[in-house]
This record gives C-alpha cells, sequence and structure tokens, in this order.
C-alpha cells in the first residue's frame, strides 16, 4: 500500500509534506476481493499477525 | 391453500414437490405424511439395546403415575424409564460425534498423505493456519518448512483419536474457567474415539444404569466432538483448501443451468469436492461436454458439501438437505456425486425416473442402484474427472420433462472466526473489541448461533427463518452454518441489505458501519466449531465475563433431525450455552432426565437445553435468557457516563 502525502503550508514555512489519509478502498474489486489473508506475504508477518490479530490465544505476554 | 404450500415456504421446492407429485415421485415430504413417527421412540421410551426386548417403557396415558405404578414401569432388564431415556439419548450423541469425528478422521489422513507427498493434487493452502495448529499444539516452527511441520501437525491430529489418557489439546483453546469446570466435573474428553466407544460400552446392556452418569459421558463425548473431532475437521480443511473469506454465492435449485451439464455434489466431505471443481474446470472436459451438445459444466451444491465449496469457491448452492429428491425431480441433473452423511437412500429410486446418475464415492457410505466411483486420495484428480465425465456423456440422455425453478436468491458466505475477527478490527488492529463493545452499550443485545437441518415433521425452512427473523429484529446477531445458513440465505437474510430491511435499530446501525449482514454464514455443519472460537474470542477480549457460560449468547437448532445435531447441541450445552430445539424432543418419556437436561445442566455446567417447537417463542426464549446474562454482567440499563476530575479520582 502507498502511503498518501499531501503538501499543506505551516506557520513560518512554505509547504511542508503532511502524510495524508491511507487507507484502502472500501469496495475491493476483482477476484481477489476479500481475500484478506493474501495480505499477509512471509512466514514472519504471518507469525507476528497471530501474535497481534490472534493474540487471544497467540501472544507470548 | 394448495397441498405442497403447507410442506415448504420456499416457492421453488413447492413447485417441485407439486411436480414430483405429477410425475409419481415419492419423497420425503410423502413419506412423513404417510408415516407418523412412533409415539414411544420419539420420546425415548423404546429399548432394543439387547435380544430380550425391544421394551417399550411409555407414560402411562395421562401421564400420571403412582409410586409403585413408576417401579414397575422398566425393561426386562430392569432398566428403568431414565436409564433407556438417557441412554437412547447419549447414544444420539456417539453417532453424532462419530459422524463429526471420523470425517475429521479422513481429513487428517488426506492431510497427512498430503503432507508427505504421497496425495497428488492436494497441498498446503493455508500457511497461517497451519502456524497456527503448530503453536496450538507445540509443533516447531523454526526454519522448517511447511511440509516438515505439516507432518508433524498431521500426526498429531491423528493421535487425538485413539489417545486414551490426558485430555484433547484443543481444550486448551478454551476460556481457562471453562477448563477448570471441565477437568473438575470429569467431563475433559480423553480421546476422540475413547469417549464415542465408552458409551457404546456403557449403554450396552447391564453397564451403567445411573441416568446422571449416563449423561455425564454424553456430555464427554460431545465435547471430544465440538473441541475435538468437529475442530480438527475445520482447521485442517483450511489449511489444505484456505480459510474462508467473504465470498458472494447464490442458493436455491434457480443456480441449475438449462443448456449445460449439471453436477450436483452432496454431502459433507470437501476432499473430494475440491477436485471436482478443478476438474470442471478442465478445458478437455468443456470440450466434451460441448461435444456432447451441452454449452458447459455447471457445478452446484447441496447440503453441507455445498457450503464448503461455497465458501471457497463461490460454486452456488442448489439447496439444503430437503432439497435433495426436488433436485432431481428438475428432470436437468445429469449426475448427483454424493459423499457422506445426510444422503437419502431414495435418491436412486427417484433418478430412475429421469435419467439422473447417482455416483457414490466414499467406501463408507455406499447405496444399492447407486453408481459407486471410489474416491481415491491418492489419485484424486483421475477420480474427479471419470465423475466428471461420467455426468457429461449422461447430458445426451437428458429427457423433456424438465422444470427449472427461477428462484435463486444471492449470499455472502465465509465468515470463518479468523475473518469475523480481521473485519472488526482490520489487519493491524484485528479484535473482536469493536462487537464486545456494541453489546455493551446494547446495540447488539447478544449473539445467537442457529444451525442445523431440515425436518420434513415441520414446514421446510419455516422454522429457521421465522426465528431468525425474530432474532435480528430484536437485534440479536444470528451466526449460522449448514441447511439453516441456506434457508436463511434463500429469503435475503444473508446479504449486508437485510440489516435494513429486516435488524433492529442497533443491530442494523453496526452492520452497516462495518459491512456486514446481520445474518452471518460460518460454513457447514463440521464448522459449528467455529462459532465455539468466535465465542471464546468474545470472552477473551474482555467485558463479557470470564466464561462462555457468562456471555449474553444462545444456540438453537430449530428444525433439527440428525444425530449430529444432539451432538451439537450437546457440545454448545456442555460449553455453557443455552440451546433451544425445536421440532421434537428424544428425552420427553423420562420427566427425571428431562430436567436433568433442562433445568440442573445449567448449575452443573452454565448451560442448558430447552425445548420448544414454536419459532416465535422459541426465539424470545433465546432473547430472555441472552437479557439475563446481560443483566447479571451489569450491561442491561444504559449507565450514566461520569467525566471524573482529580478530586473523584482522589477519593477512588
Amino acid at each position: 500500500m502507498k502511503y498518501q502525502v499531501e503538501k499543506k503550508s505551516a506557520p513560518g514555512r512554505e509547504e511542508v509534506e503532511v502524510l495524508g489519509a491511507t487507507f484502502e478502498e472500501g469496495k475491493p474489486e476483482g477476484e481477489d476481493a476479500g481475500k484478506w489473508r493474501q495480505k499477509l506475504g512471509t512466514r514472519q508477518e504471518k507469525l507476528k499477525y497471530l501474535q497481534t490479530g490472534e493474540g487471544y490465544w497467540y501472544e507470548k505476554e | 391453500m394448495a397441498e405442497a404450500e403447507t410442506k415448504s415456504i420456499d416457492n421453488a421446492s413447492i413447485r417441485m414437490i407439486e411436480k414430483a407429485a405429477k410425475d409419481g415421485v415419492n419423497t420425503a415430504f410423502d413419506r412423513a405424511e404417510a408415516m407418523k413417527p412412533c409415539p414411544i421412540g420419539m420420546v425415548g421410551s423404546c429399548c432394543k439395546n439387547c435380544g430380550m426386548g425391544p421394551c417399550r417403557v411409555p407414560l402411562p396415558k395421562g401421564g400420571t403415575e403412582t409410586p409403585e405404578e413408576k417401579k414397575k414401569r422398566r425393561g426386562i432388564c430392569g432398566a428403568t424409564a431414565e436409564t433407556i431415556a438417557a441412554r437412547n439419548f447419549i447414544r444420539m450423541i456417539a453417532g453424532g460425534a462419530a459422524a463429526h469425528s471420523d470425517h475429521a478422521r479422513g481429513v487428517a489422513e488426506l492431510f497427512l498423505a498430503a503432507a508427505r507427498g504421497k496425495a497428488p493434487g492436494y497441498e498446503i493452502k493455508d500457511e497461517q493456519k497451519l502456524l497456527q495448529l503448530a503453536l496450538d499444539w507445540g509443533v516447531e516452527i523454526g526454519d522448517r518448512n511447511n511440509q516438515e511441520i505439516a507432518i508433524d501437525v498431521g500426526e498429531t491430529a491423528l493421535a487425538e483419536f485413539g489417545k486414551q489418557e490426558g485430555e484433547l489439546l484443543f481444550l486448551k483453546r478454551a476460556p481457562l474457567k471453562r477448563q477448570e469446570l471441565w477437568r473438575n466435573l470429569g467431563v475433559a474428553p480423553r480421546g476422540i474415539d475413547r469417549e464415542v466407544v465408552e458409551i457404546m460400552h456403557r449403554t450396552h446392556m447391564g453397564v451403567d444404569q445411573d441416568y446422571r452418569s449416563l449423561l455425564k459421558q454424553g456430555v464427554r463425548a460431545a465435547l471430544a466432538d465440538g473441541w475435538g473431532g468437529s475442530m480438527i475437521a475445520t482447521e485442517l480443511q483450511d489449511i489444505l483448501f484456505g480459510t474462508p473469506v467473504p465470498i458472494l454465492g447464490k442458493v436455491n435449485l434457480g443456480v441449475l443451468s438449462r443448456d449445460e451439464v449439471n453436477i450436483i455434489i452432496h454431502g459433507h466431505d470437501p476432499l473430494l469436492s475440491e477436485m471436482i471443481v478443478v476438474a470442471a474446470q478442465d478445458p478437455q472436459m468443456i470440450e466434451l461436454a460441448k461435444s456432447k451438445g451441452a454449452k458447459g459444466i455447471n457445478l452446484a451444491g447441496m447440503c453441507c458439501t455445498a457450503n464448503e465449496i461455497l465458501m471457497r469457491h463461490g460454486i452456488p448452492l442448489a439447496g439444503n438437505f430437503l432439497q435433495q429428491e426436488l433436485a432431481l425431480v428438475t428432470g436437468a441433473i445429469e449426475a448427483m456425486v454424493v459423499d457422506i452423511q445426510c444422503i437419502m437412500q431414495s435418491l436412486p429410486d427417484i433418478a430412475q425416473c429421469y435419467h439422473t446418475k447417482i455416483i457414490t464415492t466414499s467406501p463408507k457410505a455406499r447405496i444399492p442402484d447407486a453408481i459407486h466411483i471410489e474416491f481415491d486420495e491418492h489419485n484424486a484428480m483421475e477420480s474427479a474427472k471419470a465423475i466428471v465425465k461420467t455426468a457429461i456423456e449422461n447430458f445426451p440422455n437428458r429427457g423433456k420433462n424438465i422444470d427449472i425453478p427461477e428462484e435463486q436468491s444471492d449470499l455472502v458466505a465465509g465468515f470463518s472466526h479468523e475473518t469475523i475477527n480481521y473485519l472488526l478490527g482490520g489487519i493491524y488492529r484485528a479484535s473482536y473489541r469493536p462487537l464486545n463493545d456494541n453489546i455493551i452499550n446494547g446495540r447488539i443485545r447478544g449473539v445467537a448461533g442457529v444451525v442445523g437441518c431440515n425436518n420434513p415433521r415441520v414446514k421446510h425452512d419455516d422454522v429457521h427463518i421465522a426465528m431468525v427473523k425474530e432474532l435480528i429484529k430484536n437485534d440479536v446477531l444470528v451466526l449460522q452454518t449448514g441447511c439453516s445458513a441456506m434457508a436463511c440465505a434463500k429469503l435475503g437474510l444473508l446479504t449486508p441489505e437485510a440489516a435494513a430491511k429486516y435488524a433492529g435499530e442497533g443491530l442494523a446501525s453496526v452492520c452497516e458501519a462495518v459491512g456486514i449482514p446481520p445474518v452471518l454464514h460460518m460454513g457447514a455443519c463440521v464448522d459449528n466449531s467455529r462459532i465455539l472460537m468466535a465465542a471464546t474470542a468474545m470472552v477473551k477480549d474482555g467485558g463479557l465475563g470470564d466464561d462462555l457460560s457468562d456471555l449474553p449468547v444462545a444456540g438453537a437448532a430449530p428444525e433439527w433431525m440428525s444425530e449430529k445435531a444432539i451432538a451439537i447441541g450437546q457440545y454448545f450445552v456442555g460449553s455453557g450455552v443455552f440451546t433451544v430445539f425445536g421440532v421434537t424432543w428424544p428425552t420427553l418419556g423420562s420427566e427425571e432426565v428431562t430436567k436433568l437436561l433442562f433445568e440442573d445442566f445449567e448449575t452443573m455446567y452454565g448451560g442448558m437445553w430447552a425445548f420448544e417447537p414454536d419459532p416465535l417463542k422459541a426465539a424470545h426464549l433465546m432473547i430472555d435468557h441472552i437479557d439475563q446474562k446481560r443483566k447479571a454482567l451489569g450491561i442491561d440499563k444504559a449507565r450514566e457516563r461520569v467525566l471524573y476530575n482529580m478530586e473523584m479520582r482522589r477519593e477512588l
């Protein structure tokens, strides 16, 4: 996912880059619509998700 | 009202019931009318466990008896009505637990074969779920590849069936308080097969003759199903075929095609049907279909195999249990491929009236007069292609007596526990917190699992739909599996739009914010284990008590008919969930047994059974129970929110 960057004027400076709203489209289309598990690519990402998203069972603390 | 309209609420089914009558086809609806249930067997008062009987011990007419008369109401071996009712009841649990668990064993065997590279065509599709099971079962992950991990996971899964001591590994997924309760009551299952076998032993003539002891073993075996066999089947299927995610599908007989080869896959086991899905897309097969005059191949599902392939591939659902015969009556089915469970023996007879070929595929489920093409897991694609080819070659035999109803509805399926968790919080904050918060603030009153079969003793689909509409109208979020989900899907309750149309204001607002239907399709009947996981996540997230029995939740199977439904109901009750069944209740022949199940279990397990055939009354029993739990949690009233200043805090 690409971060959205907006340019805004700031007091005492001309323009600064600000991180804008970064989100996925609400209505994904195409064959992959809804296939959220594919967003987790590597094994490390999957294990990390288990510790956070499924932390009820798998968090370490 | 036309006669057919008294039998089903679904227009497509009504039309096919009428066509069946015209075609001289005898269906379950006709048989149910011609044969009334045995009044003694219906209430569990008939024992045929030995050659001295069968013994009938019904209550006297009027239902009252003196203590002396009651003492005499025994079988030849001396077994009382209590013992007989309890034996019959837990044998139903054993049957149901065995069905789910033997299904799971088949999945585990294939899983292990696939991990060892001995089942071509099968692979690990969901690495994350594999890692999850490895963490659950203490299987080393490290730098090992998926195949190595899968072999250990598969061997651990298979060992759960024959384990003799200790307890099932998945029990550790339950809330800690619930685990403790099971251990204290002595119902934590040791091994899956052991608990089922022990029921068969205890219910043999002259063994366990205390109904309390018998029912305790019933709970233990049921838990071995829910937190054992069923959960293993669900999890390993997810690893092999993918954990379900939301998918748009269609349901009802209107999904059949007039100009394509129609193949219906019916039963409960996705092992073969996954391969048939692939085989039906093979260009050679499509070419062959065209060479026979068809425009292509149209796959559709029936019963729970349908739920499995819908959730993972979007294959449409032709219908639920009572539509299996009616699908043949359309005259447009080239082949109905069946695997295991809930398959009517009448199918080959009906198929003879048309051109349909009934193909059995499991060595455990043969039917006379059906074609048998055995599913060989080591050569699965060949089996699948042989089946698809048989169907295609039957297309030219299609007759002219064809009537495909137009009815078909949209539904969104695939709400696995993991997907609900993700939808509520997103990839970085996946959580049940929004659900719990909305239960606490009262927008959602509670959660109900409405599951189970169809039963021709009641109007097809009507009871499911009436109950679920009443629940969502009263802001109860409904989780569904099996034939119940299909019934409600036909009315459009499983679409996000249904929230605005049918749900109460609070539930509708949450559904709209999250973008989910008010009724969530969680899979096949073996996937009721997903509901256990969702409920456990609610407990673990906090704010709703520290055990499943504290949650404002309830369960129901309003059109139940199978032993599997009794096993499911019992594992929900044993897990602390109030559960209402409709249609009939199999222990009414014994007041004591029924009281234990309907009252005393609440004190023991924090969950109990109830029987109420009227769907609206049953829905209100569930809502009342949910309200009681809300009251016990202190979330039954809106509370004034006070912003504490420093002085007030110091005082605290």
